[in-house]
């Protein structure tokens, strides 16, 4: 069945120009793993008439079951492709077999660290656009970040049944809403554009966009229907190409081509006369059973049935007929192999953003040219539960040299500094196995180019490492990923019988090196935390920590617990003053909330602890109106010394003041982890050091005083500022059908969203909607949702910003009192918050 | 209740007459102390009644530690020959002097915790296991006595409900090298404790009581009637028995406390305090006894397993710790309290490192080790129960729940380590002799210190600077004035504000 061995795909690995990496991105629902499904199929690894519903590369039960991908799962696939096919191919080639190493990701934004984590090892992307939908949020995000990792993309737009079988549009409005999908994904492109990798932008008249029915497994590329009408025709095939894209028209009465539309009715775009139009009669033949008019067609256009499928009837002769015809695998291999880099082109211009290391290093040199000869790189991006229990498979790309069963290597984790023995590991590799869909298959070697599959590692390796020899003792390492969600939904996990506790703990880190997003932590009070970046997410992680991690053990869940952080909203009201446990030593401050975006870029690392004072004040007095001299009394940042609040030094004269800035800093650093109303963390907040008096012996003005002081006057000022709290809010977008509209108002208002963005987008029936909705709310916000649009609506949440609570937690009985007192409560905490005058002292 | 039988003057009496001491410190805790002068007193009467004429009494209070333990260094600066300890104690073995405890009495009515016990068996079904505050001790003899005869007349048989009592270890405790001389009446309390370990049964011990379970028992199987306060010996309780079901009677308010869901709290916290403490760097050893025995044997392995830990450790002697003494160390990323059982629990939300007990370090210094949920607090059964083997590391990195992720370990100092490392040494002084001086980063990464002086050249201030730029003498300044509450400058500009 199987139409390749593993000897075969061992073979080819050699041949690194007829090597394609590549991973299927797209927006949730936009058909990834059916279309991966005809791809596999071509390969010979599933039937042909099951391909579309098996969704091969959901291996997992929970997968299947929800009918979503939650796991990137990686597939090597061989096909020979036939020497007419190659002709007009101009790359380097040897010989016409090629090797694919495809990699089926998530579209579910909370699982987009997964698509992180293919992109690195990939050279190429396939962007998979839903015809109807178009280019969705997730289509966006996906991009970005592929042109980020110097993927290039190539379209197709999918579900091109929905056309013809629900929509029924009309060739020309078909076109019109082809070309706004493709300009739509083209105007992202070319916002990311990064002039190492040139023009990205996607043309159907030049291959790089297919058009396919991923569901019904045919696909085809103006390639295919240029080559059949350029006999015909008796022009150039590219010529013929052009003709069949943009403003080109063709009146067959006159026979004769215009850019313009004639006026006449017989004049048609191209594309609609030659790839639509027939399209669409064979569709609708098939599906109305017009046999008789069928077989004239088909031989026609060359197509051989068998005598059993002949006897098909609707659909499923159909579907038959148009994977004869247009099988989805010779297009979209074609595009793939003819416009994906092979990884000896990709690595010369990737290898910049690949290594931390310099670039005319052996290394370097290495990887950008793709050397098999050359020193070890590999790059693990992920690890994958083995069947066996509490095991890993190190997964990644071998960028330079190879990786050999038995080789010992260097493994550099992602803490790892050049020179130094931190987060090193020098271990040998049991075994290499590379991946054919469900099976693995262990071969001896694996050279540079290719992903790979690691045995016996797993315990060396933290979510993910770069790989060398053991005598490399000078490579750096390979630039460490960049996730573009972060975990904010949080639960408490305990287990139901209180001995299992070391079984969860166990299987908490299990869980934490199986996904990278994941975030296993523990709270003050001695609660397990568990957080991820939404509430699927976690509700996945939750079942793999039980099931596969745990081995079963019960475990109870805790409601999901948002984070919230403690803010200032105006000036403190006076100057406030705490004295040290002596009485001999007095802070003075003031708190004021940091300027508008100035926590932000604190965030972004665009102002930090580590920059040049200069620049920093550049940008404080620039962009935030601060005073110059001031910039450069910043003591520091909190907490974990690089957070969003911050301590400056208003003093004038005064004396010791360089001697307890240490003390001061450690006990800004504490009291900004944990604030005064609920010991949340603070943000956005500046403390000015107003004044201080100290003893004129050291020994008394030493950390024992000064630090827990500096904690209370930083509470006293906190609080006598109105403290308020903030809430993090997601950034919402809902696509649904105008009738749904009622139904995700009223949901949203339920839940305190409020929607700020409501698109129709052109020659679709469809809403894009976008709002903000506070992660409090949203538990259950997809299922109500679902419920109250009877299953049309379906939202993608990212965390956007945090939103100031109005209402003032001091205030007894109000909404943000009722917050604290619950956290509190939670925490393990007195419920009533200290009072201001346990932090504050009088003269 | 009269002081005479409450101190029971006559038994002191009797005990320092009959070990013919003649230096003998009364201890008081500071509750107590205003009655020590009429105990004195008493004392001193009852004494010459017995004929004793020499003996010097000396009333010792405000102990360094917790004054629930003797206070032997105290005693000792009046070359006491023993110690009478009044009031709550935690009757940890001393170290060198003798010592007679007496615990008090506190009022209790009978009747009514009888009652209380009886409810409670009959409701919840168990086997009672009673345990109580030493102060109640007096009345235990009583509440024994009257239940039975309560059963009796209630049900008739006394086989329902037959409660089991803990025994208190004894009044008395010798240094354990003197015990073999001494006089052999108060060892027999022992002797009967320890011929009860040696039988079948599963003997226990906590805070002076003791008690076995009767063969195929368990702990688990039993409630745990406490009666007596929620204090720090009642925490012990509650913290090493997590598993049992507790009740506690507390005889002030006569009422029946089952819900003690914010002592079980207590438990979580101290497990987040062993996660914490495995990702410290620099441990200090708070050494918060000088009197239980066993404590330099303590502070020792544990140093020694920090140091195999591949962590950095530092004593500290600092009387009775408060945040303030604390902070002066912040290098200190957690510090091991060795004390006695009872002052051993501090609640560490106010310190700026937190304070773990040598239990939990261990859980937390041994890799590999779990927390399965028991918890040992004393010393003795702590050596006891643990081998203190360093089994293999394995070298996957560790997992920290706090950072949330897995850190890389610090290597165990092993020989090979140590010997690179000193060829290395001059490779690295000179690598950082031409580093250059990031000023920025110097007060930011403080848990990276791997030691005190490591910790030291990441602060900003290093004392002063006597190699200033500036030579010339500076110009005469006129200081401040005043008193520390507020000095007259300070004054002047608080009235003009």
């Amino acid at each position: 069945m199987v139409k390749f061995t593993a000897d075969e795909l061992r073979r080819i690995m050699d041949y690194k120009h007829n090597i394609r990496n590549m991973s299927v991105i797209a927006h949730v629902d936009h058909g990834k793993s059916t279309l991966t499904d005809s791809l596999v199929a071509a390969a010979g690894i599933i039937a042909q008439e099951v391909a579309g519903d098996v969704r091969m590369t959901d291996t997992r039960a929970d997968e299947a079951e929800r009918g979503i991908t939650i796991k990137s799962t990686g597939i090597s696939l061989y096909y020979e492709m036939s020497d007419a096919s190659l002709k007009s191919f101009k790359g380097e080639r040897m010989g016409n077999e090629y090797l694919i190493n495809l990699i089926d990701s998530p579209g579910h934004v909370d699982f987009s660290s997964e698509v992180t984590a293919a992109l690195r090892i990939t050279d190429g992307a396939l962007v998979v656009v839903d015809c109807v939908e178009g280019v969705c949020v997730q289509t966006e995000t996906v991009l970005r970040q592929a042109l980020g990792e110097r993927i290039r993309p190539v379209l197709t737009v999918n579900k091109m049944d929905r056309c013809f079988l629900e929509l029924q549009v009309d060739g020309e409005e078909a076109y019109q809403t082809f070309q706004r999908v493709i300009e739509n994904a083209n105007v992202i492109m070319a916002t990311y554009e990064d002039p190492l990798l040139g023009d990205v932008q996607v043309y159907p008249e030049k291959g790089t966009v297919a058009f396919s029915a991923g569901l019904h497994g045919w696909a085809f590329t103006l390639t295919n229907f240029a080559k059949m009408y350029a006999s015909k025709f008796g022009v150039d095939e590219s010529k013929m190409m052009e003709r069949l894209w943009g403003e080109n028209f063709f009146d067959p009465a006159t026979k004769k081509w215009t850019t313009k539309n004639s006026g006449s009715p017989t004049c048609k775009r191209g594309f609609v006369q030659f790839c639509y139009e027939p399209i669409k009669q064979i569709i609708n033949t098939c599906m109305n059973d017009q046999k008789d008019k069928l077989w004239p067609m088909l031989q026609k256009l060359g197509v051989v049935m068998k005598s059993d499928e002949k006897d098909l009837m609707g659909k499923a002769l159909m579907k038959r007929v148009m994977q004869t015809w247009l099988p989805a695998s010779t297009a979209l291999l074609e595009m793939m192999i003819f416009h994906l880099p092979s990884p000896s082109t990709a690595q010369k211009y990737r290898v910049e953003n690949l290594y931390e290391g310099p670039m005319d290093d052996a290394y370097a040199n290495a990887i950008r040219n793709c050397d098999p000869d050359g020193p070890l790189m590999l790059y693990v991006s992920k690890m994958i539960p083995a069947s066996d229990k509490g095991r890993f498979f190190a997964f990644g790309r071998v960028f330079s040299g190879r990786v050999s069963t038995g080789l010992k290597v260097r493994i550099m984790g992602p803490n790892y500094v050049p020179g130094e023995k931190k987060d090193l590991y020098v271990k040998s590799v049991q075994r290499t196995v590379i991946w054919m869909g469900k099976r693995q298959e262990t071969v001896e070697d694996v050279p540079c180019g290719n992903t790979v599959a690691l045995v016996g590692l797993d315990q060396y390796i933290t979510k993910n490492a770069t790989l060398t020899n053991e005598k490399e003792v000078d490579a750096h390492p390979i630039r460490a990923m960049k996730f573009s969600v972060s975990p904010v939904v949080r639960v408490a996990v305990q287990c139901k019988v209180a001995s299992d506790l070391p079984k969860l703990v166990e299987g908490l880190k299990r869980l934490a090196k199986s996904d990278p997003m994941v975030v296993c932590s523990i709270e003050e009070s001695g609660e397990h935390i568990i957080a991820g970046a939404g509430e699927l997410h976690l509700e996945i992680c939750l079942k793999d920590l039980q099931d596969d991690f745990m081995g079963g053990a019960e475990i109870i869940k805790s409601d999901p617990v948002v984070s919230f952080r403690e803010t200032v909203l105006e000036r403190s009201i006076r100057t406030v003053m705490s004295k040290s446990p002596n009485k001999h030593n007095r802070l003075y401050m003031e708190a004021r909330p940091l300027e508008e975006g100035l926590a932000e870029a604190i965030d972004d690392g665009r102002i930090g602890p580590r920059d040049d004072p200069k620049v920093r004040s550049k940008i404080l007095s620039e962009e935030f109106g601060w005073d110059k001299e001031l910039a450069k009394k910043i003591w520091c940042f909190g907490p974990e010394t690089t957070g969003p609040n911050m301590v400056v030094d208003m003093c004038k004269g005064v004396q010791y003041l360089n001697e307890i800035k240490d003390s001061v800093v450690a006990g800004f650093q504490w009291a900004s982890k944990e604030g005064p109303l609920a010991e949340e963390n603070m943000r956005g907040i500046c403390f000015e050091v107003c004044d201080v008096v100290l003893h004129a012996d050291a020994i008394h003005r030493g950390g024992g005083q000064v630090i827990p002081t500096a904690r209370r006057v930083i509470y006293a000022s906190h609080l006598t500022a109105k403290p308020r709290l903030l809430e993090p809010v997601y950034l919402v977008e809902i696509q649904a059908p105008e009738q749904a509209l009622g139904g995700i108002y009223s949901v949203l208002n339920q839940k305190r969203g409020h929607v700020f963005e409501e698109l129709q987008r052109p020659g679709t029936p469809l809403y894009n909607i976008k709002a903000y909705l506070p992660v409090v709310e949203s538990f259950g916000f997809s299922s109500t949702l679902r419920a109250a649009t009877s299953g049309q609506a379906f939202p993608q949440c990212v965390f956007d910003h945090w939103d100031m609570m109005s209402s003032d937690p001091l205030e007894a009985g109000s909404q943000a009192a009722l917050l604290v007192t619950d956290i509190r409560k939670r925490k393990g905490l007195k419920e009533q918050m200290t009072p201001l005058s346990e932090f504050e002292d009088r003269l | 209740m009269n002081s005479e039988s409450h101190y029971e003057n006559d038994r002191v009496a009797e005990f320092i007459h009959r070990h013919g001491f003649t230096r003998v410190a009364l201890q008081f805790p500071d509750e107590l102390l205003k009655d020590s002068m009429r105990v004195v007193k008493s004392l001193r009467e009852k004494l010459n009644s017995l004929y004793v004429e020499d003996v010097k009494l000396y009333v010792m209070a405000d102990t360094t530690y917790g004054s629930c333990c003797v206070d032997e260094v105290g005693a000792s600066h009046v070359n006491a020959n023993c110690v009478i300890h009044y009031g709550h104690t935690c009757l940890s073995q001393t170290s060198t002097l003798p010592a007679l405890f007496i615990f008090g009495k506190a009022s209790i009515s009978v009747s009514k915790c009888v009652t209380n016990l009886r409810n409670c068996g009959e409701r919840i079904g168990k086997p009672i296991l009673v345990l109580y505050g030493l102060e109640y001790a007096h009345a235990i003899q009583e509440i024994k006595e009257a239940l039975i005869s309560d059963v009796l007349s209630l049900c008739g048989s006394t086989s329902g409900l037959e409660p089991l009592y803990a025994d208190i270890r004894c009044s008395v405790i010798y240094p354990p090298e003197t015990s073999n001389s001494a006089n052999r009446l108060e060892l027999v309390d022992r002797e009967v404790a320890n011929s009860l370990a040696k039988g079948t049964n599963t003997a226990y011990g906590i805070g002076g009581l003791t008690w076995s379970l009767p063969e195929g028992r368990k702990m688990d199987d039993y409630l745990v009637f406490w009666i007596g306060l929620d204090n720090p010996a009642f925490a012990n309780v509650v913290l090493q028995f997590n598993s049992c079901e507790i009740v506690r009677y507390d005889a002030t308010e006569d009422c029946l406390v089952t819900n003690l869901s914010q002592q079980k709290k207590i438990l979580n916290r101290r497990y987040y305090l062993v996660e914490k403490a495995k990702d410290a760097n620099i441990i200090g050893i708070l050494v918060g006894t000088l009197g239980v025995a066993g404590y330099l044997n303590m502070i020792h392995r544990i140093k020694e397993m920090i140091t195999r830990a591949g962590k950095k450790a530092y004593t500290f002697v600092m009387g009775r710790p408060n945040p303030a003494k604390l902070a002066n160390f912040p290098e200190c990323d957690v510090f091991v309290f060795v004390s006695c059982a009872q002052t051993a629990l501090l609640d560490s939300k106010e310190f700026l490192a937190p304070v773990i007990t040598p239990f939990e370090a261990m859980v937390a210094l041994s890799r590999g080790s779990q927390w399965t949920g028991e918890y040992v607090i004393e010393f003795s059964d702590l050596i006891a129960s643990c081998s203190f083997e360093v089994k293999k590391q394995s070298e996957e990195a560790r997992f920290s729940f706090l950072k949330g992720g897995y850190v890389e370990n610090l290597d165990p100092e092993d020989d090979d380590a140590v010997e690179k490392d000193e060829i290395l040494a001059l490779v690295n002084v000179t690598e950082k002799a031409l580093r250059v001086r990031d000023n920025n980063s110097l007060s930011i990464k403080k848990a990276n210190a791997k030691s005190g002086a490591e910790y030291f050249a990441t602060r900003s201030y290093h004392g002063l600077e006597i190699n200033g730029d500036n030579r010339s003498p500076e110009t005469f300044l006129i200081g401040r004035s005043g008193r520390a509450s507020g000095y007259d400058d300070e004054k002047t500009k608080q009235g003009t504000l």
